[in-house]
Parts: structure tokens; sequence; C-alpha cells
């Protein structure tokens, strides 16, 4: 029976999982120690099943005692050194472990489940380790009588045999539930955790034959019966567990030969223990029956001796193989429930653990949320006091003090919440271990950032989707170790799994070192599973088609294992992800490798987002879905946005971007801010394209419009509109698109809050929050808005990719594009930087400039940050005095420089056609026209090198070495190609400023002849990637295919540095990319690849 | 004595009703499942929501959803005006507000007089009732919260 004192039964649960929550731990850690055992260690994993089995013994769970009493002798053994803990061993011992788990889980149902098959298992081992005489112990029972009274307990032979052989004394205690426990204020288990300090406990129950049936008297007394083995003294005993001595009987060695388990055959054949102590003769006399004693035969609770282990085999192998051979045997043998499923369900069961209804804090955490607590009150109590007295000084300070309060009381909150990944990363161990067993492959499983926290909540939510990326790793990652030794590989695979903080966001990447994906192979899966068309496979790049595995539906395994098959797919993945805001990214080279990345908020409850709304109401987009802002001023919105097919488009540094109507989606009426009154008016567009406005109303409205429709039907598929645009980039971790909303506003922190069950069916909102003024606003789902609009990257890519063609030529006509950051210094004069440069834009007051040590600074962020301005290089007209100060911030070698300038500052993207002589300076690279005004372009790297000098000495030191005559050594020449005579000249000036010999070419061609003529000298190819005749990706296509060059290393310098650009120089064989004008990267760049050359 | 009077309330529970307008229809429910009875009108619609769904608000840092009763039950919407009410009731653990047109008096309801619904009370489905409770003047049809909230 089960003992019902919910109060216990549950303390005994809890007590019994914090025990075991280590252990599969320890005994990963004592197999990799293998015989050379950490005593303590093994010591843990003892104690544990131990206490376990005191406790399951007095609560009557049959079940869950014999398996930890099993579990007990064996690692007795391993502790005592008479066993060796082989894999084999520690597999069964993990198997049980978990089971063991599972019962006390569930503990109601544990006395029915079955578990002979492992029970016989786990005595397989321990007999495996025994002289064959000692085997039979195992299995058979001892009755040991109740001196006085009725009861009898029962422990194996075995036990009995090796308390005895370590000098051990047995002890039937008698404790009284009313008198020794109950007034003691004690509790059965306090009793039982108190004798486990100082020996062990074989059996313990509660005497209710003793008590007697309601119709007698009250009871005197319940006792409660310890059957206890410990070295001490039997005249110490009784002080020792605290009873009177009357109650605690010394059972000699003699009275415990009775023997109920096995029938009296086997006892002939045994003889006395051969190793007890000399001065306790056990004077085993099994064959003369303590005649004191009944000894009838009951029937067993326990399993039944070993039928499926035949002694036979077990003798003809070696002493530990048998165990686990019989073992084995017995597992597949299926004789009770299926084992095979018990052994593959184990971790799988594992996983699922229920969410924690508890959680430890730190206390030191709790006394800060008591102290933030105190302040509440104490600032509320002043702030009622203001108000009473209605004084606005009193209520700002209080205000004041509440702000601050909240926040740190926020963090504090969200600090009890965080746990770390290591909850989730150590059963990783486990199961890449079982795993890599049970399809024989040899895998090192590498963990890193162990320590990285996370929200409880999503380290509960990443368990699964982790569970299954670590899986496929070793499932169809990491190959079996002969193919491996084929391909080149060492034998043994590494997994790694690695968290890191970057950017306020936690990573988590799985990198193995396997056979990687295959894009071919997965696109064509994923065709013939009719999931894409054979168009739209031609128009992906190799990652695209990598990602095809997120498909619902997909799964790359030939055939379905038992591991990775279980019914979930990748999709799974992904979608558990996406709704923590999480992104998930996989890069996979054939033949070396698969590393997924995943991106997690640290925190689900409170993100930063930004707040932008279309028609009256505001929206929210989590910052993790946003990449940038984008306006586009009615000048350029007919430039810059085209029509594709159905879908509206926007050029973005070279790309196009599809755009998604926020208001068409979610069916709003838009509205616009009238750039001439500043109200808000209702959009009378129907889409992008349309070119009615607001102020044609009337009939001028109708002339003008027959006008306009008139040539557009032709050449003109370009927009034109009478208020700017407003994009918001987003990205749903595949592809990215542009958001288009009315207006843009702050980015704001925000407490994301459930929606109820009436508009579970609205798919476009991950939520809903309070914004300041009292107002929900709805949280959008990106990834959901993308779908609904039908947006979906496949897809769309195909129409995308027709363009992008289109636009690659275009600017291949147009020459090179870049990004320009414009600005004034004096009214007059427009200055050009280019934007890639600049760091951020700062507006401060020109009261907070300090002039400190000849240099001006402003403080920000905790430093200081040098201001100049370009007059103090450049001659041109001062900068006028104002209240404010635009102030551009650049990088240099990890420092910050600020440059005052004035507004407008402006970004714009222009086609790069400088002057590069007529207006040139020091600080000032050329001239070229934008937007109708000559626009001086900064050579910003020349302004810092002039102002600070000594940051660039330490760079300079790293620059190539020039031997004796003056020439590089190993005749390590640059090959540059490039169309544009303006950056030909820039970058080779720059480049010979550096220590280099430079050899230029004006297209891919004539850099190829050069190269063949000058195959020694050259070290470095640097190309720009679009030039006539022969462009910088056929030019790297044809030195990579030559067995000539294909050791030279291939610098890409571009303008416009497009992912698309990127995976295509990839698929070219480009080494890297470097921004034509970023100086300073272009240079390290060079001299690391030059330093490796040299 | 007490026996009797225990079995008089058994059988004649007194039932209080808020009672409420939707369009001509008086409607009651029983006064427990309200929480609380407020006139917020700083509603956020919810694009792409089902046409009841008047939009959402917050209740105390409580997201709550605005079911516009009339729509609901297949009346006509709710008539925005100076007497609409929202009801905020208890349902499956959150909060639901139930917008009416205008909310009347709490009226005691002896249970012996509550009768079945018919199949229509006022041009809504019977479904929607537990029955009808008839005063001197009026007919008032209480209503199934139950019903009403699930899909």
């Amino acid at each position: 029976m089960i003992f019902e004192d919910d109060e216990t039964l549950r303390m005994y649960v809890e007590e019994s999982l914090e025990h075991l929550s280590d252990i599969e731990n320890d005994l990963l850690a004592i197999e990799s120690q293998g015989a050379d055992i950490d005593e303590d260690l093994v010591n843990n994993v003892f104690r544990a099943a131990h206490s376990i089995k005191g406790g399951a013994g007095f609560m009557g769970l049959g079940t869950i005692k014999d398996l930890s009493h099993n579990l007990e002798s064996i690692l007795g053994l391993v502790r005592s050194h008479e066993m060796v803990p082989t894999p084999e061993i520690i597999s069964v011992l993990l198997q049980a472990f978990d089971r063991l788990r599972e019962l006390i889980q569930d503990v109601e149902t544990s006395n029915s489940v079955n578990i002979d098959t492992l029970l016989q298992a786990l005595i397989a081992i321990t007999e495996g380790s025994l002289p064959e005489a000692e085997k039979k112990t195992v299995s058979e029972k001892v009755f040991i009588q109740h001196p006085v009274g009725q009861a009898r307990m029962e422990a194996s032979r075995f036990d009995l045999d090796q308390a005895f052989k370590h000098g051990k004394f047995l002890y039937l205690l008698e404790f009284d539930m009313l008198q020794d426990i109950q007034k003691k204020n004690k509790t059965p288990l306090d009793v039982i955790t108190s004798l486990l300090n100082s020996g062990i406990i074989l059996d313990s129950k509660i005497d209710f034959d003793a008590v007697g049936t309601l119709e007698d008297d009250f009871p005197r007394r319940i006792p409660f019966l310890i059957l206890f083995a410990s070295i001490i003294e039997p005249d110490m005993a009784s002080i020792l567990v605290d009873l009177d001595p009357e109650y605690v009987h010394h059972i000699p060695p003699e009275a415990t030969t009775e023997s109920g388990g096995t029938e009296s055959p086997v006892a002939a054949d045994r003889p006395a223990a051969p190793t007890a102590p000399p001065e306790k003769p056990a004077v085993k006399t099994v064959e003369k029956p303590a005649p004191a004693m009944p000894a009838p035969a009951p029937p067993l609770p326990e399993p039944k001796p070993e039928p499926a282990v035949s002694p036979p085999a077990a003798a003809a192998l070696p002493p530990q193989e048998p165990a686990y051979a019989s073992t084995a045997a017995s597992w597949s043998s299926g004789n009770t429930d299926d084992p095979d499923d018990e052994i593959s369900d184990s971790a799988s069961k594992n996983d699922k653990q229920k969410s924690q209804a508890s959680l430890r804090v730190n206390v030191n955490l709790l006394d800060t949320l008591m102290t933030l607590a105190g302040e509440l009150v104490l600032s509320r109590n002043q702030l009622t006091q203001g108000i009473a007295t209605s004084s606005s000084q009193a209520i700002e300070a209080a205000g004041q003090r509440i702000d601050m309060i909240t926040s740190e009381l926020q963090e504090a909150i969200m600090r009890t919440r965080m746990q770390p990944i290591a909850n989730v990363f150590n059963k990783f161990t486990r199961i890449v271990r079982d795993l890599s067993k049970s399809l024989h492959k040899e895998i090192n499983l590498k963990i890193e950032g162990k320590e990285v926290e996370l929200d409880k909540t999503i380290i509960e939510a990443i368990n699964d989707p982790l569970t299954h990326l670590v899986r496929n790793s070793v499932d169809h990652g990491i190959e079996t170790p002969d193919i491996r030794q084929r391909s080149g590989k060492p034998r043994v695979g590494t997994i790694r799994l690695k968290a890191f903080h970057e950017a306020g966001q936690v990573n988590i990447e799985i990198e193995d070192d396997g056979k990687g994906l295959d894009p071919e192979a997965i696109s064509k899966s994923a065709f013939s599973k009719g999931l894409i068309s054979e168009q739209d496979i031609q128009t992906l790049s190799a990652k695209e088609k990598i990602n095809l595995i997120f498909l619902p539906g997909f799964s790359t395994a030939q055939q379905v294992t038992d591991v990775s098959g279980r019914g979930v797919g990748m999709d799974v993945v992904k979608t558990n992800l996406d709704r923590l805001g999480g992104i998930v990214d996989i890069d996979s080279k054939v033949g070396s490798g698969t590393i997924i990345r995943i991106k997690l908020p640290l925190t689900l409850a409170i993100i930063p987002s930004q707040i932008i709304s279309v028609g009256k109401e505001r929206y929210a987009i989590p910052q993790v879905n946003l990449n940038e802002l984008l306006r586009i001023p009615a000048a350029q919105v007919k430039e810059r946005i085209e029509k594709v097919g159905k879908a509206a488009v926007v050029r973005l540094r070279g790309t196009l971007l599809p755009l998604l109507d926020l208001s068409d989606v979610l069916g709003i009426k838009k509205t616009y801010i009238d750039p001439e009154t500043g109200e808000e008016k209702e959009d009378r567009r129907v889409n992008i394209a349309d070119r009615r406005s607001a102020q044609l109303d009337g009939g001028r409205e109708k002339v003008l419009k027959k006008e306009d429709k008139a040539p557009r039907k032709q050449e003109d598929r370009r927009f034109r509109a009478d208020s700017a645009i407003n994009i918001a980039v987003v990205s749903t971790g595949t592809f990215r698109y542009g958001l288009v909303v009315d207006q843009l506003r702050d980015s704001e922190e925000i407490v994301v809050k459930p929606l109820g069950r009436h508009l579970k069916d609205c798919k476009g909102y991950a939520g809903a929050t309070i914004m300041g003024d009292g107002r929900v606003a709805l949280i959008l789902d990106v990834a959901s808005l993308a779908e609904m609009a039908d947006l979906s990257s496949s897809g769309a890519s195909k129409t995308l990719a027709h363009a992008e063609k289109e636009l690659i030529e275009s600017t291949q006509r147009q020459e090179d594009k870049a990004s320009l950051l414009l600005f004034r210094n004096a009214e007059t004069e427009q200055f050009g930087v280019p934007l890639n440069l600049v760091e951020r834009i700062e507006r401060i007051k020109s009261t907070d400039i300090e002039y400190v040590g000849g240099k001006r600074v402003v403080q920000y962020r905790g430093g200081s940050l040098p201001l100049h301005e370009l007059g103090e290089v450049a001659n041109i007209q001062p900068l006028p005095e104002r209240e404010q100060v635009e102030v551009i911030v650049f990088k240099f070698t990890g420092r910050e420089i600020g440059l005052m300038v004035s507004p407008p500052v402006d970004a714009v993207e222009a086609t790069l056609n400088v002057d590069a002589s007529t207006l040139k300076q020091p600080g000032i690279m050329g001239s070229m026209i934008i937007g109708g005004r000559t626009t001086l372009m900064v050579d910003i790297f020349g302004v810092v090198k002039t102002l600070n000098p000594e940051w660039f000495t330490g760079l300079s030191a790293t620059a190539p070495v020039l031997d004796s005559n003056g020439q590089m050594q190993g005749g390590v020449k640059i090959l540059f190609a490039e169309d544009s005579a303006f950056f030909r000249n820039q970058v080779t000036s720059f480049l010979t400023e550096d220590g280099y010999e430079v050899l230029v070419a004006e297209d891919g061609v004539e850099a190829f002849s050069l190269l063949e003529t000058h195959v020694d000298e050259i070290g470095l190819v640097l190309t720009d990637l679009e030039m006539p005749n022969m462009d910088g990706f056929e030019l790297t296509r044809k030195i990579k295919g030559d067995s000539r060059f294909s050791h030279l290393t291939v610098i890409a310098l571009t303008s416009l540095a497009g992912e698309e650009d990127i995976i295509k120089g990839q698929a070219a064989g480009i080494d890297d990319y470097q921004i034509k004008l970023d100086r300073e990267k272009l240079l390290i760049s060079i001299r690391d690849t030059m330093a490796s050359i040299v | 004595m007490q026996k009797q009077a225990e079995k008089n309330t058994q059988e004649n529970r007194l039932l209080e009703l808020a009672t409420f307008y939707i369009g001509d229809a008086l409607c009651g429910i029983d006064i427990l499942r309200i929480q609380e009875i407020n006139k917020l009108t700083e509603v956020t619609t919810v694009p792409q929501a089902a046409d009841y769904v008047q939009g959402v608000l917050n209740l105390r840092g409580r997201i709550v959803t605005i079911i516009d009763l009339g729509i609901k039950l297949g009346l006509s919407s709710v008539e925005p005006g100076k007497d609409n009410r929202n009801i905020i009731v208890d349902f499956k653990d959150e909060q639901v507000g139930l917008l009416v047109d205008s909310i009347s008096d709490v009226l005691l309801a002896e249970s012996s007089r509550i009768e079945p619904p018919p199949s229509n009370i006022g041009g809504v489905q019977g479904r929607f009732f537990h029955g009808v409770f008839k005063t001197e003047k009026k007919l008032i049809g209480l209503l199934d919260i139950n019903a009403v909230l699930e899909d």
C-alpha cells in the first residue's frame, strides 16, 4: 500500500527529484573516468539511490524501492572498486535512473508499473561482477524475524553479505510513529535521512499488524521498523538513533540465514561468504533453518530469479561482458512490455519535463526586491503627501523616484526569471551520447556559454526545438566513423553547442563538422514533394535552397529514422522559434559541416519595438524584426518605387525589396500628413502607384488624371506621389520586406500582453501592449503579415529575381552608385561622405561642448567624444555658431571622432562621378554634382589622419616589411582592376602610400592578361565588380578556375555590398568584400592577406 | 420550519439580474457574473477581427476584448451614444467586455417565475437565452453568457 500522507509523499517526491537532478551528469562523469573512479562522485550517486530507496520502503512504493535498491547494489560495487563502470553498465544505469525519475514523477501509479526487464538487467550486472559462487545471492531473499513481535523484514542475501563484509552490524530498529516521530516533531523521512548518515537501510516498513484493527482499543504504538546496517557498535546504537535500547534489536549474522527467495537446493552449494571479516566469523549455516523462525514462503513481490540469464553463456564470456550481453538479450526478447520502446523513448520522455511551477531565487535578489518594494512604499507616501499639500515640487520629486524605482524593480523581477541555459544544454551530453551509441557514431559534444541566462519561459520553450536540432546534427549531420575517415576527417565528429550574448539578444549556435546540407538535394527533394516549382528553384540562391528545409512537409532523411523522424520537422522548429520572436538561420557547406544560428530575445515579457501608425491606430513592430526605417521623399518616390508584376518594390542600396502596404493587408484607411498644412489627411491612393492626391480635388483632378494616364500606360511604370512614403524594413529571418505605413513614431519598450480568445483567429498580431496614454496598441507579427499577403519568400523571389537582374543590368550601365551622407558646413557649401563610414549622427547643444586640453570634446555615454570641424583641415568657409550642432560620428581604429556640421544632413544614393582634380585639397578628395549642387567629397580618412596622426602609427607598424632594396619581399604586388578612373586613382594612391606596389587594369580582360604575364609577382587581386568587357565575378571565376592562379586571394571592391552580391560573389570564389571608400577596413584586410603570404 | 424555508429557497431562489438594452430587446444577466460596468471609450479597433469584435481596451493593465452584443446576437450594431456601456464579465479566466446600448435596472427575479425561452426574443435566437423572466410590464431575456461568448 502507498503511504497516504500527501504532505510526506510530496516532500519525498520533491526531495527525490532533487537527488536525481544531477545524477545524469555525475554518471557521465563516472563513465569518462573509467576504472579510475572518483569516489566522491560515485558516493553522490550511491547516496541518491540509497535515500530514494529508504523513503520508498517506508512509503510503500515497492517498485521504486526495488529499482533503487538494485541501482544501489551496483553503485556500491563500483564504489568499492569491485566493478568497473563500463559504458555498457552506465547505459543501463542511466536508463534505470530515467525510469526511476518517471516512477517518482508519477508516484501514485508507480506500483503498477512493470519494470521486470530493467530489474533483470540490473541484477545481471551485479551478478556479472561477482564470483560465480556469489551470483545467486543477489536475488535471494532473506527474512529477518522481529525478535519479539510478528513482523518480518526482508533483505537480499547479497546486501547482507556486503554489509557484513564491510564490518557492519545489523539492527532492527523499532520507532514509534506516535512517540518517537510525531511527538518529537519529526517526519519519518527525517528519521530516514538521519539514519542514512551513519549506515544503510536495508528495509523499512510500518507494522500495521501490531496496530490492531479499529475495533481494538486505541493503539499504544505504531511501530515503524527499519532494518539498518551500520558500523556503530551495538552498545552505542541506541544513543545514536535516539531510541530506547529496548527497541534496538541487534541481529547477529546467524539470524539472517533464513532464505525465502530461492528453493533449498540452491542453499546447498553456497559456501560461507569468503571475505567476511575475521572477527565476525560468519556462521552461515544455511542448511540449518533457525528454529525460532517460522519459514513460510509467501508469494514474492520481488522479481523472480533471473530466468533470462543463462548461466553457461554468462560463464563463457569475460566478467563484465556477460552482464550486458544478457541484458541486451533480455531487452530485445521483449518478454513483458515493449522494451525497444523503453530504450528509445527514455530520452524523449525526459525532454517532456513538465514546466516548473516553482523557481529558485537568489536570496540577495530577493533582498533587493524587498528593498525596492520598501522604497516604492516610501515614494508613494511622498507622493500622497505631495498631492495632499499640492506641492508640485514634492510631486515631481516623488514622480522621479517612482520612475527610477520602477525600472529597477522591473529589472530585478526580470532577473528572478532568468535561468542559465545550462538547464537545457546539460541534457544534451546524454542525448548525444545515447544517440551516437545507437547510431554507431563517435561524437564529441562541446558546450560553451552554459552560464548565459535567459528568461524561464524561453528556456522551457527552446527545449524542444534545440533537442530536435541537436538530434538532427547527430543523425543526419555527423557521418559514421568509417565514412569520416574515408573523407579525410577525424573519426570522431564534433558538435559544438554555444550560447553567447550579442546586441541584447542571446545567440545559440549548433555547429557540426558533418556532411553538411546539399542545396541541390534539398531543392530536388522539395520539388519532388511538390513544395516548390522547378522555375522557382532556379531563382533561388544556395542559401535559400538550404532554407527550404523549413518548409512544412519537408524531411531530408532518405528514410525516417526513429531518432529524427518523430513527425516533427524543421518547420515546427522554425514555427516554435518564430513564436518566441527568435530567428533561425542555416549555413552549410557540403562536406564540411553545418552551422545553425538562433537568435533569441532575452525575455518575452518586455521587448523594444518601433511604434508606427496606420489610419487612426498605432501598432508596434518588435525591434528584433526591424532592420531599418526608410523614408522616401515625395520627389524620389517615382524613382525608387517600382511595380514588378503585381508587387510594388523599392530600390534599397542596389537590391529590390518587396513592399507590403500595411493598410491593404489589414484593410484600414490610410492617412498621410499634408506637407503644406501639416494636417493629417485621408490618403486616397489606391496603391502606391496611384497618383491621385488630395490637392487635386474637384474638376481639375479629372483633367489631370486624363492627361496623366495616357503616357503611363507605355513606358513610365514609376510612381509619383505628393507625400513621402514611410517604410519599415522588416525581416522574418528568411527574407526581408518593406512595410509601408502612414507614420513612423517613437521606439519604445513595450510590455507584451496576450489577446483574448475572440481574436485568436487574427493572425497578423503577436499580442497587444498598452501605450503611455493608456490606449492599447497591437503588436504586429511580420511573418504572418507576409503570409497573409502571400509574400512568401519563394513566391516573391521569382518576380524579384527577374527585377534584380534588370537592376544589376541598369547599375552596370550606370556605373557605380553609392550611398552618401550630405551635409553642410557653412550654409552655402555642400559636402558628401560615404554613408557606410558613418557610425551615427548626434545632435548636441553647443553649451555641452567642453574645451579641454586644447581640444573640443562632448561627454557621451560616459566617455568623451572628440569634436572637430572640417575647417581645421580643409580651406573652407567657417562653421556658423548655432545653439545646436549636428555631429557625424566616425569610427577609426576603434576610436570615435565627431565631425561638427550644419544641417540639412541627408542621405542620398548617387552615381559616383567624382572630379578628382578641380576642387581637390587637403581633406577633400574631389567634387561632384548632386541634386544640382557642387558637392565636395570629404576624404574623411585623410581628415582624421591629419588631425590624429598618432592613431595610425600602430597600424603602419603592421604594414609590409620592405627588404634592404626597398622591394617587397617575395615580389608581392597587388593587381587592381577598376573601371572608374576616380576610384582607380584613389585606391592606388592609398595603397602606394601604405607601401604596396600596384598593377592597375581597367577591366577584367586587361587584369587577366596582366595576371598571366606577372603571375609570380602578384600576391593579391583586388577587383571592382561592375566593369565592362569582363566583370569582377567572371574575373574571379577565371582566376579560381585556373590552377596557376587559384591560390590567389581575391578581394572584391564594391560600392554596393548587397547580400545577393555577396552570395553571388562567394559562389564565384571571392574571398572578401570591401567597400570602396572604407579605406581603413580595406587596408586591414589587405594587410592580413599580405601578412599571411609573406 | 427551518427545513421548510430551505426548501423554499431551493425551489424559489432569488436571482439578481442586471438588465440592459440591446436595441429594443431588454436582456438580463446574473449580476454575479459581472465584474464591473464602465464606459471606457478608448477602444482600439482590431483590423481583420470578426465583425462583432468592437476592439480591445486597457482595463487597468489587462487587454479586454470588447464584443458588440448587438452584432453578436444578430441584431444591428450598437448605436454609439452617451448611454453605451461595457459590461465586463468573466469568461473562462478571461475578461470580456459586452458593449450594450444602455443599462437598465437591477431586478430581483424568483427562479420559479423564469420560463424556458421561446425560439425567438425580440429578433434574437432562443439559443442565447437561459429563459425569460416576466415582470408586470416587460419581458426580460436571460442571456446565457457562455453560449454568447462561445464560438
